[in-house]
């Protein structure tokens, strides 16, 4: 029941989740001489690393690795970008915090909106990369793209709630957690094919529900095929279930965070 | 429903920490080390607020009125208890909170609304009455980092009191922006409250509260003290203050005589700064402000003796000595002046001495006032003024206004 309340509020605070949101977009890179291209320009560069180092180093033998490489790689960027900048949502508001009520959860899911945007002007690029290097675009099997966002998406919110206010008590969260995520982005297949995986490792790696999101990613921009529907179902409702269980973690450490920030 | 605020039973209690801990580390290795005392701020408070009623917080600094209202915000919640709120609230905790530096006047508007809840289609019908009430036409594009401080507080008020909710909650911010723009932001009050909506006010600003409360709710030491008519309350906790200072300074005072007998000296008679000079050929060692009983305190009653105490020390003879009082009010409007010459008092000095000058009724009204003395030779060149060095605060429990309330009887016929 107060989870029903609880959403509700934040649906009626929706105007404000769209103010922050414009507000971390539009300020992010303010007083940069790029700007706004910075969001264009940061994964290009990550992708020029990883390029380099992959298929020249390593030499991992996967036709136009850059494509393969990108279309993991952006939703990757939106994931860690919303649990990171999550975590630190509520200590970085904390002056909004002590002053205004307001739903708390707001700033987390900002966050993750934030992120997604990003996400979305970032596959501008990709699809302009998938055009012009010949692969192309499928639109039959684009169609499954809205369900892997949402997968993706209910997943970040729901991580993001909880880290969010577990920080607020234990700030050390935020550093352990820089090492949680380079550990599972590498134990996703963002710079690797899922054929790499030792097949008796597969089922642990299939038990990271990052990894429906990603080879769907690649699935359906890459290899243009349509993505296997029920591992990105179960996401879905791990997804749902997180948001669930972080809401109610949310709720009850928020009464403090006054007092603790 | 009736109410637009319930508190039922609330009691809140702080965690002072010692030595606080939040890494990791530190929570686990000193577990029993991780000291913490509860300090109570509020002890069950019951209280009801009906729509459309405006209510004040007084009490003194610490006795938990702005804590009672960060509750009723749900900024903070009750460590037992429950508060209840009917209808959608705006707080006017702390202004400008949200602001975003390198964002235009316009698009904070837009952007602090939201944060009170308003939707777009709300904050497009209030937008032009927010911009007109801040008074900044002219710089709403301009980055809010570029305004005033001034100005900055102007467009946090004037989007916090334009948001219309159904209960609007303040903390002290009746003083903000010039006179002119205070008085506006009091007519909007009282708008409001013309329609209905339940203002909560915490102020010290008591006679801002007398004309806009209903009632006043007086708060001491965590507990509601008294409730009732908003005059009352405000002279019966104006009284309890007066008397309250009053009590400290004899404390004090007997404190001082004791540390005196032990060291055997007088104090230091180095008043090196702007408000003493004199050519020192007479000095005026000690003042002391005195009730009727010779005690020593500076907070008196309307009608009551004050009697000032002047030692003094001679250290150059001089001719026909003149000793001169003034008071002022805190604005140094000079109340009243008078001196020995004009009161034909021949003075004649020994070594040392003292002096009374005795206030036999002061008609002083509610406030605070400095005291001048000095004495100067015959040409009234002054050997040693002390400008502003005592202060006496009066109070009543009458609300004249003015400064001084003359002895008068009323006769209607």
């Amino acid at each position: 029941m107060q989870m029903v309340e609880s959403l509700k509020e934040i649906w009626d605070y929706r105007e404000m989740l769209k103010s922050l949101v414009r507000q971390n977009l539009r300020t992010r890179y303010k007083g940069s001489v790029l700007g706004f291209l910075w969001n264009f320009v940061n994964p290009l560069l990550q992708l020029a690393v990883y390029t380099i180092v992959f298929s020249t180093v390593l030499r991992i033998n996967i036709e136009n690795f850059y494509i393969f490489l990108f279309v993991g790689l952006v939703p990757w960027i939106f994931f860690l970008g919303s649990v990171q900048g999550g975590t630190t949502s509520i200590v970085n508001s904390g002056n909004l915090v002590k002053k205004i009520y307001f739903p708390r959860a707001i700033l987390p899911i900002a966050v993750v909106i934030s992120s997604l945007v990003n996400m979305f002007f970032s596959f501008i690029v990709v699809f302009i990369i998938l055009i012009v290097s010949g692969i192309g675009i499928s639109i039959s099997v684009l169609i499954y793209l809205p369900l892997v966002i949402l997968a993706e998406l209910l997943m970040a919110i729901g991580i993001a709630l909880i880290v969010s206010c577990l920080n607020v008590y234990l700030r050390d969260l935020e550093h352990i957690l820089e090492i949680v995520l380079m550990g599972w982005f590498y134990f996703t297949p963002i710079i690797y094919a899922v054929e790499m995986i030792p097949i008796k490792y597969l089922k642990i790696f299939c038990l990271n529900p990052m990894f429906a999101v990603i080879t769907s990613f690649k699935d359906i921009l890459y290899y243009k095929s349509v993505p296997y529907i029920l591992p990105l179902l179960i996401t879905i409702l791990i997804g749902g279930l997180l948001i669930i269980f972080g809401l109610t973690l949310f709720n009850i450490l928020q009464k403090n965070f006054a007092e603790e920030l | 429903m009736n109410d637009a605020i319930i508190v039922n039973q609330v009691s809140k209690k702080f965690k002072v920490h010692h030595d606080k801990s939040s890494t990791l580390k530190e929570k686990i290795l000193f577990q029993n080390r991780n000291s913490h005392e509860d300090r109570w701020v509020l002890n069950n408070i019951n209280l009801n607020i009906k729509k459309g009623e405006c209510i004040g917080l007084i009490g003194e600094n610490g006795s938990g009125k702005s804590t009672l209202l960060k509750l009723m915000t749900r900024i903070i919640y009750p460590s037992s208890g429950s508060i209840e709120i009917g209808g959608k609230v705006s707080s006017l905790l702390e202004l400008g909170a949200g602001f975003h530096p390198d964002m235009s006047g316009l698009e904070n508007i837009y952007t602090n609304a939201s944060i009170f809840g308003l939707s777009r289609k709300e904050i497009d019908e209030r937008i032009q009455e927010i911009i007109a009430f801040s008074e900044l036409e002219d710089f709403i594009d301009n980055p809010v980092r570029t305004y005033s401080s001034g100005m900055y507080m102007r467009l946090a008020f004037s989007v916090a009191i334009n948001v219309e909710a159904d209960i609007l909650l303040v903390d002290e911010i009746l003083a903000v922006g010039d006179a002119n723009f205070q008085k506006k932001c009091f007519e909007k009050m009282k708008k409001l409250k013309r329609n209905k909506n339940t203002i909560v006010i915490v102020s010290h600003d008591l006679a801002s509260l007398q004309k806009i409360c209903d009632k006043v709710i007086w708060i001491q030491d965590g507990e509601i003290k008294k409730i009732g008519e908003a005059r009352k309350i405000c002279d019966e906790y104006m009284l309890f203050m007066g008397q309250k200072e009053g009590k400290k300074n004899l404390s004090n005072d007997i404190e001082t005589n004791r540390d005196k007998e032990i060291s055997g000296e007088s104090k230091d008679e180095n008043i090196s700064n702007n408000n003493r000079w004199g050519n020192k050929k007479v000095e005026i060692t000690e003042v002391k402000i005195l009730d009727a009983n010779n005690f020593k305190k500076n907070s008196f009653e309307t009608g009551e003796k004050i009697i000032l105490e002047m030692f003094y020390k001679v250290n150059e003879n001089i001719n026909n000595p003149i000793i001169g009082v003034q008071i002022f009010t805190s604005e140094l409007i000079n109340c009243f002046g008078t001196h020995t010459q004009i009161d034909n008092i021949d003075v004649e000095l020994k070594k040392t001495g003292k002096i009374r000058f005795i206030i036999e009724e002061s008609r002083l009204i509610n406030g605070r006032y400095f005291v001048d003395v000095a004495i100067t030779d015959e040409y009234g060149v002054p050997c040693d003024y002390h400008s502003k060095l005592y202060e006496i605060v009066m109070y009543s429990n009458l609300n004249d206004i003015g400064i001084y309330r003359p002895k008068h009887i009323w006769e209607v016929k």
